[in-house]
């Protein structure tokens, strides 16, 4: 039976599973800071997961500047930032960081009864872009301190 | 003799954590990127454990698990289950089709090292030898 998801909640656990996944799997105490806007980064890169099912539909982004994705996969693969010979590494930690992080998300919505699928990830490269969510869907900005690194955790999701 | 340890997983990042994680243990590793590899790896190599992710392209690891099931050289394999997905249902799900354990992304690696502990004797390799003091 299908619980009705309400967008605080959906935040409220995002934040706690991304700090979660930094911790365990980066040993990287991330912490919400208040905002909602992206902050600027001179070279960002974006994993994307999208999720779909009968109740509810949307796609998470997770962006972190270039330096701080390079300082992420070297911490995931137990390796120094200088070691990382190609971008093909940063993103592939990357695209699984953020499979991890809507893989929680899918797991929380399973269990409030709205089933739903997730896809591979996807990697977007740039300096200046914005990621525009359909007219129907509610956009969220949750942002992070990491260190001296942001972290962005955007959510595009359209319930019912 | 060094325990094969075969890591299933579409993720190059999981497959070098996993092979990061029983680096200090006297192991083989074997990689394959989906369940039709990894089962041909499984029955080239037999290894003594497969660690399984469940959600790849080609044939997931629910697929593969399945046809591990109905090999009679193959089904004794122990098998633990990577999963990003923590929900009741896809839990259940694994549980019912077999598996020694499961782990659920993220994790750490010793809890990884843990659980294949629990199936297979890991010796830590030997330390390599210092070079004499000149």
């Amino acid at each position: 039976m299908s619980q009705t998801i309400q967008i605080p909640d959906v935040t409220e656990f995002m934040t706690r599973h991304l700090v979660d996944v930094f911790d365990t799997m980066l040993s990287m105490k991330a912490m919400r800071v208040p905002g909602t806007e992206l902050p600027a980064f001179d070279g960002r890169v974006t994993g994307s997961v999208g999720f779909g099912g009968e109740h509810v539909t949307g796609a998470v982004y997770l962006h972190l500047s270039e330096s701080f994705a390079k300082q992420v996969a070297a911490a995931m693969l137990g390796i120094t930032p200088e070691e990382i010979s190609d971008e093909q590494e940063v993103n592939d930690v990357v695209g699984e960081a953020t499979n991890m992080i809507t893989g929680g998300l899918k797991s929380w919505l399973c269990d409030a009864g709205s089933d739903c699928a997730v896809s591979t990830p996807a990697i977007i490269r740039g300096t200046s872009y914005s990621i525009e969510p359909s007219p129907d869907a509610t956009r969220e900005c949750l942002l992070f301190e990491c260190g001296d690194n942001r972290i962005v955790v955007e959510i595009h999701i359209k319930i019912g | 003799m060094a325990i094969k340890i075969l890591s299933v997983d579409d993720s190059r990042t999981i497959r070098l954590i996993v092979g990061k994680a029983f680096k200090p243990y006297d192991c083989t590793m074997l990689e394959a990127g989906n369940g039709e590899e990894g089962l041909v790896v499984a029955a080239r190599e037999k290894p003594d454990l497969i660690i399984l992710d469940v959600t790849m392209p080609v044939m997931d690891g629910v697929t593969m698990l399945t046809k591990l099931k109905e090999d009679a050289v193959l089904k004794v394999i122990p098998v633990i289950m990577l999963t990003a997905e923590s929900g009741r249902d896809n839990v259940l799900q694994i549980a019912r089709l077999g598996v020694r354990d499961y782990l659920v992304k993220p994790f750490k690696e010793d809890q990884l090292v843990e659980k294949a502990g629990r199936c297979v004797t890991l010796v830590k390799r030997a330390a390599a030898p210092t070079a004499p003091a000149a």
